[in-house]
């Protein structure tokens, strides 16, 4: 049981390969533009390729719950056509855990006054807990969440990382980012791209030894009371 | 408000056949052989029927594809349906086959689905947008097509195709009434079969296709299924503009829901709109107007209006 990625070359990434097991959790890093959210949509099926597997399956050719239920992508922004489509009738759209009840995702993010709410009146921050309530209910094998952080202010930052860190119910946690400190502090593995290609795989601890750091940022990046920082 | 809307909408379709030129007292239209009779069970029933049906696929049409290309500026002619049939109804005008016109005219609209959806499966990828764009290219094709129509035909001719265009409601007895009914509840039968996947369509493409959905395929159906039905309604009727592309708007003012939820209303005020409007076409002065006119004049303010008096969200 695992998502598997081989040798996977567009215009943008090249002869990618990595894989990840069920229940185990990663970080993919890397600089604006190298192709990181271009692998999420790889993986999900979204752009086609036979180069990818997930328990079996290939993301892009198959349909319906065989699909859903092994791989979601949560993107960093909420697009909904509809001026009307409320939150929940949102939420209800994935709503394939039926363990978790719609009210309680929303509490568990704190947004249940959103609940009635039509989707393309919030803000990008709470459009983006909302993401968060979804990809809780949909509750995929793997969910790759893309700049999960990116809109939200402290508290509720806080709150995601909490949740990222500490949810059991998803099985597997793929979170693409661009907050070294949120990859620090959630300690998992971390998958490096540079100009498309992957360069470093490997432990949070690897990864965040000063002297990797170094090497790799040029020295920008340092470990302060066990939080990474940039230094302007 | 709703409530008003529903309560005056079924008086106004119980009461449209008894109106029109011809006076029906009740006491005559118990006798089955008078003139009274025959006038409303022949002619006045029929076209409210037909006009109800009509307006009811164009509206539930309009809706549709509003949703599937994500364009509030779509109608169920915007994929060249109704050019289709107008170009091959002229031909028939113009070889002397007036009277088969509405197959023509069928001929037409299915001819320009068949050619849109081999193209269709042409793409690469899914793209709604290149298909729109196929569809709007096809219809000035098609226009200019008719223009030679046009230039090639005498004066009588010219004078049909135009009436054409303008939209009848014209019927006698019900033959096209049976066919259309069943058009309209296979169309809304499709529409609720896809519910679900339909409001995964209100989203986006991306989050549609990840809950499953198999957004290429739903997308053709429906827009197939549409372009079916607006084919049979356009070849008896004409192209009546507007009601496809004013009701679902209306009723997302009104309603303030998602379209997923509007779909009997769609199908349901849409006739309602066309039964209106053939009223008032039927009994302002002394000939009948040209249906389609009457719905742009009716439907053109009303709709300005309910832009204005929205409330921001």
């Amino acid at each position: 049981m695992a998502l598997q990625i081989s040798n996977y070359s567009n215009g943008i990434l090249h002869n990618v390969s990595f894989s990840v097991k069920r229940g185990e959790n990663l970080i993919i890093l890397g600089a604006n533009g190298v192709g990181k959210s271009t692998l999420a949509k790889v993986l999900c099926g979204l752009l086609p390729s036979n180069a990818v597997k997930i328990d079996g399956i290939i993301p892009s050719q198959t349909y319906g719950e065989a699909r859903a239920k092994r791989i979601n992508y949560i993107p960093p922004k909420l697009e909904i056509f509809d001026s009307y489509l409320q939150v929940q009738e949102f939420l209800a759209l994935s709503h394939f855990n039926k363990t978790l009840t719609i009210e309680e995702a929303l509490a568990q993010l704190n947004i249940t006054h959103l609940k009635t709410d039509p989707c393309q009146i919030l803000s990008s921050g709470e459009s983006q807990l909302v993401l968060t309530a979804s990809a809780l209910l949909h509750r995929a094998n793997y969910t790759l969440f893309d700049e999960p952080t990116a809109n939200l202010d402290p508290s509720r930052m806080k709150r995601l990382f909490t949740l990222l860190k500490h949810d059991t119910t998803l099985p597997s946690k793929l979170i693409i980012t661009h907050n070294l400190d949120l990859a620090y502090r959630l300690g998992f593995e971390i998958l490096y791209l540079e100009e498309g290609q992957v360069t470093f795989h490997g432990s949070s601890q690897r990864f965040f030894d000063q002297a990797h750091l170094d090497r790799r940022y040029g020295g920008s990046i340092k470990k302060i009371n066990n939080h990474v920082v940039v230094t302007l | 408000m709703r409530k008003i809307f529903l309560l005056f909408s079924l008086l106004l379709l119980i009461t449209a056949p008894f109106f029109g030129e011809i006076d029906l007292p009740l006491n005559m239209l118990l006798q089955s052989t008078s003139m009274e009779h025959q006038v409303l069970f022949k002619l006045r029933l029929p076209r409210v029927l037909l006009a109800f049906f009509v307006g009811g696929i164009l509206s539930l049409g309009g809706l549709v594809f509003q949703v599937v290309f994500r364009n509030p500026m779509s109608t169920p002619f915007t994929l060249g349906v109704a050019s289709g049939a107008t170009l091959f109804t002229a031909i028939a005008i113009i070889a002397g086959f007036s009277t088969l016109g509405p197959l023509f005219a069928f001929t037409g609209a299915m001819l320009t689905v068949i050619v849109l959806f081999a193209i269709a499966a042409r793409f690469q990828s899914y793209d709604p947008t290149a298909l729109l764009l196929v569809g709007i290219a096809l219809s000035f094709f098609y226009a200019a097509a008719l223009m030679v129509m046009f230039y090639l035909s005498t004066l009588q001719e010219s004078y049909e195709i135009m009436r054409f265009t303008m939209g009848s409601l014209d019927v006698v007895g019900f033959g096209n009434i049976w066919l259309l009914g069943a058009v309209s509840a296979l169309l809304l039968w499709l529409v609720h079969y896809y519910h679900h996947a339909f409001q995964a369509l209100l989203t986006s493409y991306e989050f549609a296709f990840l809950q499953g959905i198999h957004v290429k395929k739903l997308s053709h159906i429906l827009l197939l299924g549409v372009s079916v039905a607006v084919g049979v309604a356009v070849s008896m009727t004409g192209p009546i503009g507007f009601v496809g592309l004013i009701i679902p708007h209306i009723l997302k003012t009104l309603y303030h829901t998602s379209a997923d939820k509007l779909l009997w209303q769609s199908f349901y005020y849409g006739g309602v709109f066309l039964v209106l409007s053939d009223l008032i076409a039927r009994n302002l002065g002394e000939s009948n107007l040209p249906i389609g006119v009457v719905t742009s004049f009716v439907g053109a303010p009303f709709f300005i209006y309910l832009l204005l008096r929205r409330k921001h969200i």
